[in-house]
């Protein structure tokens, strides 16, 4: 008599035979991350829709974008010696940050926020950020205790070759929110290609 | 005379560089006073964060860069108190202490202020920005092992029973 029968061996064989199959089958990884369609750039016509009065500066403290259920810290943000915005630590996904010597969120004039869509583990903070539509809200909350509220204007992917630094980060006459992150394809030596861009104005405050 | 206030001017530049972050100030007692932004320009509103007033109130007083008292209301937050005035225009370049004191009393709690000149507010970022590395594709590592592993173990079964097999054991 055998100690372990043909029956037990074929049925292990089997199953990890199977699950073998099924771990390597569905392997693939995430998805890319979601890209702006055409219909969510910016139209140029029409002009800007009014925004309301702007909120006296006050430094924000989180994001919140319901429709990508994004809600996370922010942290303060510099610029590199080559004159581009920091970004948050890649180790903590669910971080993103402000351009601290520029715009505070609400405030009169380009505010920009920037975050991960992956690290090396996987989708960060932003890595929805290419579904956000037109008219999606985005909520900043500020330090004093106040709640800046954004409607989307448009969403673009740039190359970072052609970046249009005017576009993005330029003065502007009324509260306006810039949210940045990574996109626009991906090459494995040279990393993502470019950014998304979302636009938004401040349609009020709770 | 040209000359001392072309030295003003750099002294003020390079503070208000170093100073462009949010630089909360310590005082005595645990109370501290946040002056945000640390270094604004002239016509530029400003912040003032009170932490550790029990009450929530403060009286604040922006006096020495001729911004007068100002009141210091209840935060968001449990034992701060917020407020706000605006640098004049004609403020000069330089360092201004900012005092407030808490209603229930205590030590006044202090903040520095730099007015920059006007021009020096922070210039914009250039470029792309690297946010992501890539994760979000290709295969999950950790998946892709266990499935190795699986077939690995699939074919060590098959094995000894093919071994079997050839030995005659029957199957």
């Amino acid at each position: 008599m055998r100690r372990i029968s043909n029956t037990a061996i074929g049925a292990v064989t089997v199953i990890a035979l199977c699950s073998g199959a099924w771990l390597l089958g569905t392997d693939t990884g995430a998805q890319a991350p979601p890209q702006p369609s055409a219909a969510q750039a910016r139209t140029g016509k029409g002009g800007e829709p009014p925004a309301a009065p702007a909120l006296p500066p006050s430094p924000p403290d989180r994001i919140r974008i319901p429709s990508i259920r994004v809600d996370a810290p922010l942290m303060g943000l510099a610029l590199t010696p080559s004159g581009s915005l920091d970004v948050p630590p890649a180790a903590q996904k669910n971080l993103a940050g402000w351009y601290e010597a520029g715009t505070t969120p609400g405030e009169r004039g380009t505010a920009v926020v920037a975050g991960h869509v992956d690290n090396s583990r996987g989708p960060a903070v932003f890595y929805d950020l290419g579904a956000l539509q037109k008219g999606s809200r985005i909520e900043v909350a500020r330090r004093d205790g106040s709640t800046a509220l954004f409607a989307v204007d448009a969403v673009e992917v740039y190359d970072a070759r052609h970046f249009p630094d005017a576009k993005v980060y330029g003065a502007a006459a009324r509260p306006e929110l810039r949210v940045i992150t990574c996109g626009g394809g991906y090459s494995r030596s040279t990393g993502y290609k470019g950014n998304v861009v979302v636009f938004a104005h401040l349609t009020g405050s709770r | 005379m040209r000359r001392t206030a072309r030295l003003l001017t750099g002294t003020a530049l390079a503070v208000a560089a170093a100073g462009l972050l949010t630089a909360p100030v310590y005082a005595a007692g645990g109370a501290s006073l946040e002056v945000f932004p640390s270094s604004a320009v002239p016509g530029g509103q400003v912040t003032v964060n009170a932490a550790g007033c029990a009450g929530g109130t403060a009286a604040g007083d922006a006096g020495s860069v001729g911004a007068g008292v100002f009141t210091l209301a209840p935060s968001a937050h449990e034992n701060e108190a917020i407020g706000q005035f605006r640098v004049p225009s004609s403020a000069q370049p330089g360092t201004y202490e900012i005092v407030a004191k808490c209603a229930e009393g205590g030590r006044p709690i202090k903040g520095d202020l730099t007015v920059a000149p006007a021009e020096a507010r922070g210039q914009a970022p250039r470029g792309s920005v690297k946010t992501g590395v890539g994760g979000a594709l290709g295969p999950d590592p950790v998946q892709t092992a266990a499935g190795v592993a699986a077939l690995a173990v699939a074919a060590a079964g098959g094995t000894w029973l093919l071994h079997r097999r050839a030995r005659g054991d029957g199957i």
